[in-house]
């Protein structure tokens, strides 16, 4: 549900595994309930394109886990999975009766992978965590700031994302060490501790000196000129960096300006890094007239790592991006067409594409119940009849 | 090294310079692949990052690379000379993926593209990690991770609204870059093991982290609305960093999680104020919701709201700050810290694994540069001691 779990589906979807997407008629996914819509829009939760940009490449199904013949269906659909995927609370699976010890049961060769925020041990267990919080919990938050300013969010519920590519990564280890060993394994993986492994670097430095380290904004530790500077036209910004000094001496061609590279101030890498107040004045009085697209493409022409920062749409609509076939066009059934960005990771001999688009509300229910399960449609319609499977959401839970 | 791992029969051979490559190859070290980091003879770049053991510049305790290098082998190789390229021409035998970042089209000049290699090997996997791709209009375009944060979109979603876009905390798109790369390699891996499909794989920085913007991306796609503007610390008063009594506290609260919430603070009566009685009316009486979260916070000891909330289980998280990672009760009644000893740095902490895989768990230390020579290049690819004098004088390795 939400961002990780599907994310890490997505992309393993992306790559061409069936995925089915199971939710219920009173637990279903969040996302369809963000959908920027009006809220009397019909079928908003198929909609949402939060949800269909997540989802896509997957089949859905609606099957309620909290009742007997649900439970059963589902452990019926691992015994002939590779791979359970779970993000719920750190407690739910086996409240539900549907642990590890019952799942391999049924099907030796399944690859369980759990990720809860804190993992299924230790005190902390049971606390409930999402994206932004993994990210104060695991010291990305702590060293994301301004010079001398408070902690800062960064932009997205950046654990999401994170924990969702690594259990990616996971499962297709686990793949691979199950050719070689003939069974399946559990894999828990608890978010805050793999966004720790994305500052490893500050652990360790910790470890040998005990210093705390300080925000330092968009500045570098070794490299100046290292800043987001303002262009022309409302609220725009390029970032600039210098490794070296030919990238330096480059700048300052760009900036026309070529005095500056042997003015003491600047001249070596000490200098600039201790001068940088007064370089970025340099700098910024060069920005400042002209667009941020004009400056990154002189900087470049040059030599000098520089980009601007671009926005949402400028994302979508970038020339590289397009030019790389990075957005590809989804044709929904209830949502209609859209372009939407594809697989990040480009294979050479399988290239990915986005084949279907995300399920609706119970769109595959009979795919899974008939085809997958063998049921019949009484069956199917008694199951209905019960609330196991239902064909639309109860629109309060996420209210 | 190769030991009984499941996965030391993974090869990987490293000839990337950066982080996101060094990344992605320390995360197959960690799960037991054996991967060899092939380093210029002047050694790893990253070896150059500080900070370093006792403050000294030295090139085996920088904690970058005492972190990215953890686990893998090292060898010394000078790439660039025919000698070099014939060499590693005879490591891709026995290897089952190569990382690399160059610049686009390096590789190939170097005579060990995709189909150079894929001559040697039928299944190998080539992973090219870059900031832009490996083609299109940018792809030759110059960036580090604070060009490439920018270039993917994050960077215009992070900072207050008043000041500069802002970068986040340590190198992450590099990390990002790095993550997905792993993921695909692994997944490509598993496939030419298989099915024996080889792979080409060209992860692009900005499309990695373009990939990953949340609703926004998708709302301004489909919707034409863009909702991306920079929003500073705190989103609603609902999701956001409040400064506490000595720290700060995070929330992520979702509208089932009001109760919850309601109860963490002690404000039990909120639940029936109509002000705030569903997701809706929370937002439209925002600013009196947030006075009320700002108020409620700047009394609180993060710590012990953290507790607080954490019991109740509501989704409320203090800011922990390096030292507090090192203490926290959690991490360490999961063995997250792996003592290990350094001949140079001396005993330094590593972090854990990103998962846990119930056969796997090995701490290692990162390799002295070219500690590995000897055993690579006479005890496993057959040269004699005195032939590995002669690359050594014609400073080949």
């Amino acid at each position: 549900m939400a961002w990780a779990g599907p994310y890490a589906t997505r992309l393993l979807a992306d790559m061409g595994a069936e995925v089915i997407k199971i939710e219920s008629v009173d637990n279903w996914d969040v996302l369809r309930a963000l959908t920027g819509q009006p809220p009397e829009t019909e079928r908003g939760w198929d909609k949402s394109p939060y949800f269909n940009q997540t989802n896509r490449n997957k089949y859905g199904c609606s099957l309620d886990l909290s009742k007997p013949d649900g439970r059963e269906l589902f452990l019926r659909l691992a015994a002939q999975s590779d791979i359970v995927i779970e993000n719920f609370r750190a407690e739910v699976m086996d409240i539900l009766n549907l642990g590890y010890d019952v799942l391999s049961a049924v099907n030796d060769r399944l690859i369980v992978l759990s990720m809860p925020g804190h993992g299924k041990t230790g005190p902390e267990r049971d606390f409930v965590t999402y994206g932004t919080n993994v990210e104060q919990l695991s010291g990305l938050c702590h060293l994301t700031g301004y010079e001398g300013g408070p902690p800062h969010k960064t932009g997205i519920s950046y654990g999401d994302p994170i924990a969702g590519i690594a259990a990616a990564g996971a499962i297709a280890l686990a793949l691979w060490v199950r050719r070689r060993t003939g069974h399946g394994q559990y894999i828990e993986l608890a978010q805050r501790e793999t966004l720790i492994s994305l500052i490893g670097e500050y652990i360790v430095a910790f470890s040998m000196n005990q210093r705390e380290p300080s925000r330092q904004g968009n500045r570098d530790s070794s490299m100046a000129p290292h800043g987001c500077y303002r262009c022309s036209g409302d609220d725009e910004w390029i970032t600039i960096a210098c490794e070296n000094d030919a990238q330096f001496a480059a700048l300052c061609s760009a900036l026309e300006q070529p005095g500056i590279a042997h003015d003491p101030r600047f001249a070596d890498v000490v200098s600039r890094y201790r001068n940088q107040d007064e370089l970025d004045e340099t700098i910024c009085a060069w920005t400042k007239d002209r667009t941020k697209e004009d400056a990154a493409e002189a900087l470049q022409s040059a030599g000098v790592p520089a980009m601007p920062v671009l926005g949402v749409p400028e994302v979508f609509a970038d020339e590289h991006l397009r030019a790389r076939g990075f957005f590809e066009p989804v044709s929904h059934p209830i949502a209609g067409v859209w372009d939407v960005d594809g697989p990040p990771w480009r294979m050479s001999e399988s290239p990915a594409h986005i084949r279907l688009p995300a399920p609706t509300f119970a769109e595959h229910n009979r795919y899974v119940f008939r085809e997958l399960l063998g049921l019949s449609d009484e069956e199917i319609a008694e199951l209905q009849a019960e609330g196991v499977t239902g064909t639309s959401p109860n629109r309060t839970v996420h209210d | 090294m190769p030991d009984s791992a499941p996965l030391s029969d993974l090869r990987v051979l490293d000839l990337s310079r950066g982080i996101a490559g060094a990344f992605c190859t320390k995360l197959f070290a960690q799960f037991g692949g054996d991967v060899i980091t092939l380093e210029p003879l002047s050694g790893h770049p990253l070896r150059r990052n500080g900070p370093f053991a006792a403050d000294r510049p030295h090139r085996e305790t920088g904690a970058m690379w005492l972190y990215l290098g953890a686990g893998k082998r090292s060898a010394t190789l000078d790439i660039a000379a025919r000698t070099g390229q014939s060499l590693f021409q005879r490591m891709v035998e026995e290897a089952n993926l190569i990382v690399e970042d160059y610049p686009p089209g390096m590789i190939d000049e170097l005579g060990l593209g995709f189909d150079a290699l894929r001559r040697i090997v039928r299944r190998i996997v080539l992973v090219s990690v870059t900031p832009f791709g490996q083609d299109g209009p940018c792809a030759g375009w110059k960036a580090t991770n604070l060009t490439s944060f920018a270039s993917g979109g994050q960077m215009s979603l992070t900072g207050d609204p008043d000041r500069e876009p802002l970068v986040a905390g340590g190198q992450q798109a590099e990390y990002q870059a790095g993550l997905q790369a792993f993921a695909a390699a692994a997944v490509a891996a598993f496939n030419a093991d298989a099915l024996e499909v080889p792979q080409h794989i060209d992860i692009s920085a900005q499309e990695c982290m373009a990939s990953a913007l949340e609703l926004y991306l998708p709302w301004w796609a489909y919707l034409k609305r863009d909702i991306s503007k920079r929003r500073g610390n705190v989103l609603s008063a609902m999701v956001g960093v409040f400064p506490a009594k000595e720290g700060h506290i995070g929330l992520h609260i979702m509208p089932r999680n009001w109760p919850r919430f309601a109860k963490a603070i002690s404000r039990p009566e909120l639940v029936e104020d109509v002000r705030f009685k569903d997701a809706r009316s929370r937002l439209q009486n925002n600013d009196e919701l947030e006075a009320i979260v700002y108020e409620w916070a700047s009394r609180e000891d993060p710590r012990e709201a953290y507790q607080t909330a954490g019991a109740v289980r509501a989704p409320i998280a203090f800011v922990h700050t390096i030292q507090d990672l090192f203490e926290s009760e959690q991490l360490r009644s999961r063995d997250v810290y792996q003592r290990v000893a350094h001949p140079e740095a001396g005993e330094i902490t590593l972090p854990g694994p990103p998962f846990r895989m119930s056969e796997v768990e090995r701490p290692a230390r990162a390799s002295l540069l070219g500690e590995h020579n000897e055993e690579l290049y006479c005890d496993e690819m057959g040269l004699s001691r005195r032939d590995l004098a002669r690359l050594r004088a014609a400073r080949v390795v």
